[in-house]
């Protein structure tokens, strides 16, 4: 008979998720193109926020654009994690394998999300930060609540897209229709987006970017610092939100991503048959 | 002490009763086979047994606590099933000592287990390089990292050839008796099964039609029975039915299986050459009480279908 100590089955059912999610040679080839996304957009965009001129607008416009290089590279990742990974393991058994491990259903969900969440957002913000301090520490360090603000209104979209694919593929068993659906809800919002400007100038009203940005507060931040740089000039918006409203409005969108969350945790815990 | 007590287990899919009304019992140190054909409900069975599935109704206790996401439970209990699936680009050594980290035994354990399966020379190799013995013969070793008293396994031989499957199943009695691990098996391979079973389940359409030691098993059902072989099985038994002693017979491409009245065996061996003489079949061989657990499977669904 094996003597049995105190085992480290979520540090190690993480590690075995990280191990298959960032095997060779996806990690690096993430992180070349976080690099990419991020250096050579920024000192693309820099030289266009110079049309704003307080410097929190500043600061909020070249951390705009750090993030809008390499975001896409992010929204990529998780889309290949949860449902190639998560997806794949459901479809193939690894994750029944996980369940004769001594772990309960939550920690095997966490340690799964983190690995393809997490470590993805870490990377994410690592190279961002990384790229701030290297290419504007004087503009953005000053204003970090505003650094701060751009990030979470910017990454909750992502993050939505994540908590919807991450429920379909744990209903359906399986990723591809969850990829499917991710893909179609990320051009979806560009689309809505420009929708939305179109509806705004026409109607003088700005309740469809009101609405827009409850899901994707990054639009309500966007106007709270001016709107778009010169097209706000030529169509104007009618709609300036206060600091508070877009915090309001970053506040209720990652209610709606905590509440797909938490759903998705009930699901994996007390329903999921396999 | 019942390692797996189940009452009253129901599961539906749809409009599809997967598992109706089950009862199941396994005592500690038996090797117990649930057998059954195809969709006839085993892998379901098993997988509320496991925790991966949830009885619409009835209840079942493995070590006398609900499996469902227990994890106390799961540190006594090996999991092997029909298709094993493991991350597959890490290297077979380097994930059971990742396994026996995740239950905190030493991990020269997971040496030990390849070992024991015979796949000490693939410790280096990558999961996903694996054949499908190989792989079997790994989810063995992967389930007896922690020293489970109970190994559970679904169809695991039901992929591979059979000199894999008969060096499986001798895995399975050396750890029976070496260990005192308890199994339980499904399968409808029925002749590997009597290998290795002390006991049998019987499961048909979800039920469970006959269940107990296979001794008892043979005594209930088999007792009595004839077996004749020949070349022409539905024509001779047409005419086996006609004699009144006869209570029942049975016949397939090879053989027909016949029950007749207490003390009127010495009978049937005289009138079946008579018989045989008149259609122009071909008798084989006549044996009394040999059935084997195909044909116990045969005719406890018999028995079961007739009541």
């Amino acid at each position: 008979m094996t003597n049995m100590g105190k085992g480290k089955p979520f540090l190690e059912v993480l590690a075995s998720a990280i191990h298959e999610d960032f095997r060779f040679p996806f990690l690096e080839l993430f992180a070349f193109f976080y690099a990419l996304g991020t250096f050579v957009f920024a000192s693309f965009t820099v030289g266009l926020s110079s049309q704003i001129t307080t410097n929190e607008a500043i600061a909020y416009s070249v951390t705009n654009s750090l993030i809008s290089g390499s975001l896409i590279v992010f929204i990529l990742l998780i889309l290949k994690n949860v449902a190639y990974g998560l997806g794949n393991d459901l479809e193939k058994g690894i994750i029944q394998t996980y369940f004769s491990y001594p772990l309960r259903r939550r920690g095997i969900l966490t340690a799964k999300l983190l690995s393809a969440i997490g470590v993805s957002l870490l990377l994410f913000l690592g190279i961002q930060i990384s790229a701030l301090y290297i290419l504007a520490p004087d503009i953005v360090f000053p204003h970090l609540g505003t650094v701060i603000l751009t990030y979470a209104a910017s990454l909750s979209y992502p993050l939505l897209i994540s908590a919807i694919m991450l429920l379909l593929t744990l209903k359906l068993r399986r990723g591809g229709i969850g990829l499917v659906v991710g893909i179609v809800l990320y051009v979806a919002m560009n689309i809505a987006s420009g929708i939305a400007f179109f509806v705004a100038v026409s109607t003088k009203s700005p309740l469809a970017f009101q609405i827009l940005s409850v899901i994707s507060p990054t639009y309500a931040l966007q106007y709270h610092y001016g709107g778009l740089s010169g097209i706000s000039d030529i169509f104007s918006v009618p709609w300036i939100p206060t600091l508070s409203e877009t915090l309001l409005y970053t506040g209720a969108s990652y209610g709606i991503v905590a509440s797909l969350f938490i759903l998705a945790y009930v699901y994996f815990s007390r329903r999921l048959n396999l | 002490m019942s390692l797996i007590v189940a009452e009253g287990l129901s599961k539906r899919y749809g409009r599809v009763v997967a598992v109706d009304n089950l009862n199941l019992s396994l005592e500690e140190g038996s090797v117990t086979g649930l057998i059954g054909p195809n969709g006839a409900g085993k892998t379901t069975t098993i997988k509320m047994i496991l925790g991966l599935l949830k009885p619409d109704k009835g209840w079942v206790k493995v070590f006398g606590q609900d499996p469902w996401d227990n994890t106390a439970i799961r540190s006594m209990v090996g999991v092997v099933y029909e298709k094993a699936f493991f991350p597959a680009h890490q290297k077979t050594l380097e994930y059971l000592r990742r396994v026996c980290r995740i239950f905190g035994v030493s991990e020269s354990r997971a040496m030990e287990v390849l070992e024991m399966v015979d796949l000490q020379e693939a410790s280096d190799r990558e999961i996903r390089a694996l054949s499908a013995g190989m792989l079997q013969k790994f989810a063995i070793a992967h389930a007896l990292v922690h020293s489970p008293k109970l190994i559970v396994a679904d169809e695991m031989t039901a992929n591979l050839d059979p000199q894999a499957r008969s060096e499986l199943l001798e895995i399975v009695l050396q750890l029976h008796k070496d260990e005192n691990v308890a199994f339980l098996l499904s399968s409808h391979i029925l002749p590997e099964l009597s290998m290795v079973c002390d006991s049998v389940a019987i499961i048909n359409r979800g039920k469970v039609w006959a269940f107990g030691k296979l001794t008892e098993l043979y005594e209930k059902y088999a007792v009595g029975i004839i077996r004749i072989s020949t070349d022409r099985s539905y024509e001779l038994e047409a005419e086996i039915k006609k004699l009144n002693y006869v209570k029942e017979s049975d016949s397939d491409i090879r053989g027909i299986s016949v029950r007749v009245v207490e003390g009127k065996e010495d009978e049937l061996y005289e009138d079946v050459p008579r018989l045989a003489k008149k259609i122009k079949a071909k008798i084989l061989g006549i044996e009394t009480g040999s059935a084997s657990l195909q044909e116990l499977y045969r005719l406890a669904i018999t028995a079961k279908e007739r009541k």
